[in-house]
């Protein structure tokens, strides 16, 4: 509740952190402490809003702390890196200043949707994904934060458009997809790699949501592979079926 | 950049932001530095979601933790250039006297009965320390209590809540 300050809050931390027991306890009643937090929910003015969006696309993602930084003094708190203590650690987080050769809203494009994911918007739930969107959202963060990331966009058939961001290096790429046509239940959207190497079903899309669709991740990428979006039934294809967009790599 | 992309953050936005101002002007009162610390905390949540540590808790509850703190942090740092005249305006804010712009919910009904399920020392712990900003000590003053009572009833208080809101622990 944050009541704590000063050297009763270094004592209190101390002892949290050799206490595995009050840890526990500590992280049940900071959740029914975060439910008092929405019993106090009001709406914001609305001109907050594009204030903070617009503040959003500017301002960069760090990607997610490396284990050094996940041993430092601020596990007690619950959480490894957050608030102003963070801030030292931003040089070692990132990869290095002008290895991003993405433009910074493509950043913003797919790491949003990371976000998105991590509150469960993804699948419509209040609820926190919580292990798989920290899963999704690390390997999308690494991807981003890759030497070779590359962006792509591209126009699907049929309605919708495609962000791909990508990594020659780690042979892995982000997919997002906005407005895709809808398509009746019997039907899903299902991506492609296809290539010299034989041609591989990746994912199913997850149901489109505040109209955005992903992000999905599509690893081992081989030299000479498309990326391909095909409709097909809702548990998978066979073979991939008449494409809908068709990326070169 | 494909349009979808900043809706996405606006459905970010529009999960967290009601309960991000709201608990953030509970405690800070001024509307405009309200809205700073509101814009503060959801920018913080958009740069280091890939730190999120799920193994330590839910994502609202790291957001909540983190609007809640940056709240103190701005009004024990205003604090130090005066004595708040928000003392005595905040310790009369009765806890039920939220949410006039967002339609009730039942999450928001749940909270408040099992607020009400509180014995009224440790109804008002909590509502000083949370909604007020108070340290433990400052609470025991305005009611009048040893700071030894106040931390048990608080610590009474919030697994009492747990419980009656059937929080996992």
């Amino acid at each position: 509740m944050d009541a704590v300050s000063g050297p009763d809050r270094a004592r209190f931390e101390r002892h949290l952190a050799g206490c595995a027991e009050c840890a526990r306890e500590i992280a049940s009643l900071r959740e029914a402490t975060a439910r008092l937090a929405t019993a106090a929910a009001v709406a914001p003015p609305p001109a907050l809003k594009a204030r903070v969006v617009a503040a959003a696309a500017a301002t960069r993602q760090r990607p997610p702390a490396e284990p050094e930084a996940a041993a430092g003094g601020r596990q007690a708190h619950g959480w490894r890196a957050h608030g102003r203590l963070a801030s030292g650690r931003q040089a070692r987080g990132w990869p290095g200043r002008g290895r991003l050769a993405l433009a910074a809203g493509a950043v913003a494009a797919a790491a949003v949707a990371a976000v998105a994911v991590l509150f469960g918007l993804s699948n419509g739930s209040m609820h926190d994904q919580l292990s798989r969107a920290q899963a999704s959202s690390q390997q999308i963060a690494a991807v981003l934060t890759a030497r070779d990331a590359t962006m792509m966009t591209g126009a699907v058939k049929g309605g919708g458009t495609v962000t791909i961001v990508m990594s020659h290096a780690r042979r892995e790429l982000v997919f997002t997809a906005a407005d895709l046509h809808p398509l009746p239940a019997s039907r899903g959207y299902e991506l492609w790699l296809i290539g010299p190497a034989g041609d591989r079903a990746v994912v199913m899309l997850p149901p489109v949501r505040h109209g955005m669709t992903g992000p999905v991740i599509a690893a081992g990428l081989r030299p000479g592979d498309h990326l391909a979006l095909t409709a097909g039934p809702p548990g998978g294809a066979a073979r991939p079926g008449p494409m809908m967009l068709d990326v070169v790599l | 950049m494909a349009r979808g992309d900043p809706d996405a953050f606006d459905a970010v936005y529009d999960l967290l932001a009601p309960s991000v101002f709201g608990i953030v002007r509970r405690v800070v009162r001024d509307p405009a530095q309200s809205e700073e610390v509101t814009q503060e905390v959801l920018l913080e949540v958009w740069r280091d979601a890939a730190r999120f540590d799920p193994g330590r808790g839910s994502a609202t509850a790291w957001v909540m933790m983190l609007a809640h703190r940056r709240a103190i942090d701005r009004v024990r740092s205003v604090q130090k250039q005066s004595e708040r005249e928000r003392r005595t305006a905040a310790a009369d804010i009765p806890f039920d006297e939220v949410a006039e712009a967002v339609e009730s919910s039942l999450e928001r009904e749940r909270v408040r009965r099992c607020l009400r399920s509180l014995t009224d020392l440790q109804r008002e712990s909590v509502t000083l320390a949370y909604y007020g900003g108070y340290t433990y000590g400052q609470v025991a003053s305005l009611l009048g209590v040893p700071a030894g009572t106040i931390k048990t009833r608080m610590r009474d208080a919030l697994i009492r809540l747990r419980d009656c809101l059937g929080v996992a622990s």
